[in-house]
């Protein structure tokens, strides 16, 4: 009962000095749209998304349609057609459902042990403290792509569930730092003061209170990560460590790969297609980063 | 605190990380599902009778604790292992591969730095220009470019399309030179196109860093009171400005080492360039598992080395960190 009273003045007192938070998105909303370069990545992202949801319905062949094989671009195959005689557009717009997939679910994943390790190690500082920060120093001296080829050959199914999975529980050192930077100043705070005088357990100031105040950081770094876990599947993928049952970009890479030669359609058109996505999620993040006014380290 | 103490202290620092790194990759590969036997050679694996005999070589059958630290002991006296498809010690794989990625590194990231240095520095000096703008822009291409694509279409246009480099391994195969020159020559015609992909996108990479800081720098005050005492500006640029703008790079310079030993396998894959990350990637096909687990220690003990040495250059560079 205290402390759902206690939430209701803290909203009341909100809402004397901050602006609702449909104002608050608008302020946002209008710095992000005086960087030319943030809208073109918003724009990139929202197609991105748009092929990947809509792929099924508007690619222009089915995947498994099978025509002459490596013929080149032309009106009736764009992006021109593999060494199985599929069709290389339909191919991509289908991998774009997959590396979209990959860059969100590797961001969650990511989240859930960033958020959570660095709340708790900011918040309870201490002996827990250095306890998290000194494994997570090991995880980010590991070098990545190393553990990750480890971790892959070590299972025997190659699912790309699995690879997500590793991927994010491999990345999250850098923002378990950030998260634990922002709680550690965060709980001086006189709000964080006020719950906790009125009887609130940590866990409720740590996700009720001080949570929401760093959705700001936690979207520009998420932002940030996506476009890396993309073309980190896609180069893991291409050293054939991937799911063979997927076709993700980096599988399409892989296979044009010993064709290349003889047909440069193959292999171009899926590395366009990962430049574009990350370029527009990079430049969405830059624009974010400048619009939310949040300082993280390039 | 003074910087003999630091230093200890950074030392002493890397033990409990270097025992964690170890718990790591063990429970890496034994916590996986399946035996590892049954993976080791192929997927065809190997004939039960045979199976039985290598566990107990290998220590399997034992608990797992006790394996872990017959294994570290065996790590702590210098021994990384023994591979037993290709039939050597994890040492004389490593001596025989790491000469190449040493200079592919060296190569690329030397490169990098410089040409990171010098646009960087410009764009932030001439900060809102149009160069400013087109080299930002440019910098955020090469960072979203996968980096093996990016080589990908330059062994397609320089090696396949018009014959300038030669597209795979480190020398002409079957050829005797006529002079170490000639050597030299082809060794380096074949770097080329390796070390060009790395350097670009590390390049890209690197600019965002030190524009970045150099814009910071040059917003501090010091540097207005410089100018103001008449110093000329490319005084105030590079001996006031650039010393201070290096120091992330100096960070990151030592971090990049764990990336640059195994991250640039993908582009020693493709251009059959036969050094440590090809060789990760070649163990990880046929899940060598003791050749890994030593590749894997190798690996982590040498970023822990560079890291090591980063935190101490940046501590002896920068007077201002206070050592705790």
């Amino acid at each position: 009962m205290s402390s759902h009273v206690s939430t209701e003045s803290e909203k009341k007192k909100e809402k004397v000095h901050r602006p609702s938070r449909a104002t608050r998105l608008f302020i946002v909303w209008r710095k992000l749209k005086k960087s030319e370069l943030a809208i073109a990545g918003l724009g990139i992202v929202l197609f991105m998304s748009m092929v990947a949801l809509l792929s099924p319905i508007i690619s222009p062949y089915d995947p498994a349609w099978v025509g002459s094989a490596r013929q080149p671009p032309s009106m009736e195959h764009i992006f021109g057609t593999d060494n199985a005689g599929r069709d290389m557009l339909t191919l991509v717009m289908r991998g774009a459902r997959i590396s979209m997939y990959v860059g969100m679910a590797a961001v969650l994943v990511e989240m859930l042990f960033g958020i959570g390790i660095g709340m708790i190690s900011g918040y309870f500082g201490g002996i827990i403290d250095e306890v998290l920060m000194r494994i997570t120093d090991v995880f980010y001296t590991l070098p990545i792509l190393m553990v990750l080829l480890l971790a892959i050959s070590m299972f025997e199914v190659r699912a790309l569930d699995l690879i997500i999975l590793v991927m994010g529980a491999l990345e999250w050192p850098f923002m378990a730092r950030v998260v634990r930077s922002e709680y550690l100043s965060l709980r001086e705070t006189t709000y964080v003061e006020a719950a906790k005088s009125m009887g609130a357990s940590s866990w409720r100031i740590m996700i009720r209170h001080i949570l929401p105040n760093i959705l700001s950081v936690l979207i520009v770094l998420a932002t940030m990560d996506i476009p890396w876990f993309i073309l980190f599947e896609a180069t893991i993928t291409f050293l054939g460590f991937g799911d063979p049952r997927s076709s993700s970009w980096g599988v399409l890479l892989e296979r044009g790969f010993p064709h290349m030669q003889y047909a440069w359609w193959i292999i171009t058109f899926p590395g366009l297609a990962l430049l574009f996505t990350s370029l527009g999620f990079n430049l969405l993040g830059d624009g974010l980063r400048d619009a939310l006014d949040v300082k993280v380290r390039e | 605190m003074t910087l003999k103490d630091y230093i200890i202290r950074r030392i002493i620092v890397i033990i409990p990380t270097f025992f964690l790194i170890t718990l790591i990759i063990f429970s890496l590969i034994h916590l996986a599902p399946g035996d590892p036997t049954r993976v080791m050679i192929g997927p065809r694996g190997l004939p039960p009778e045979l199976r039985e005999q290598v566990k107990r070589e290998l220590g399997l059958d034992q608990p797992i604790p006790v394996q872990y630290l017959s294994w570290l002991s065996r790590l702590l006296r210098g021994d990384l292992g023994f591979s037993y498809n290709t039939k050597k010690t994890v040492w004389e794989m490593i001596a025989i591969r790491i000469p190449l990625t040493l200079e592919l590194m060296l190569v690329a990231e030397g490169l990098s730095i410089l040409m990171a240095i010098i646009l960087g520095v410009i764009a932030a000096v001439k900060h809102h220009s149009t160069y400013d703008a087109a080299a930002s822009l440019w910098a955020l291409i090469g960072y979203s470019t996968p980096d093996f694509w990016l080589a990908l279409l330059l062994m397609l246009v320089f090696s396949l399309w018009l014959g300038w480099l030669p597209s795979t391994q480190a020398l002409t195969a079957g050829v005797t030179f006529a002079t170490p020159f000639h050597a030299l020559f082809d060794h380096l015609q074949h770097l080329a196109l390796p070390a060009l992909s790395l350097t670009l996108v590390w390049t890209a990479y690197l600019f965002r860093m030190v524009r970045s800081a150099m814009l910071e720098v040059l917003s501090q005050d010091y540097i207005t009171t410089a100018r103001s005492k008449g110093l000329k500006e490319w005084v105030v640029i590079y001996k006031h400005a650039l010393r201070n703008a290096l120091l992330p790079v100096v960070t990151y310079v030592g971090y990049s080492v764990g990336l640059l030993l195994s991250g640039a396998a993908v582009i020693e894959y493709i251009f059959a360039w036969e050094g440590l990350g090809k060789l990760m990637v070649e163990r990880s096909d046929v899940r060598d598992y003791p050749a890994l687990m030593g590749l894997s220690i190798f690996i982590a003990i040498m970023v822990l080395i560079a890291n090591l040495c980063a935190d101490i250059a940046y501590a002896v560079v920068d007077p201002r960190i206070r050592y705790d």
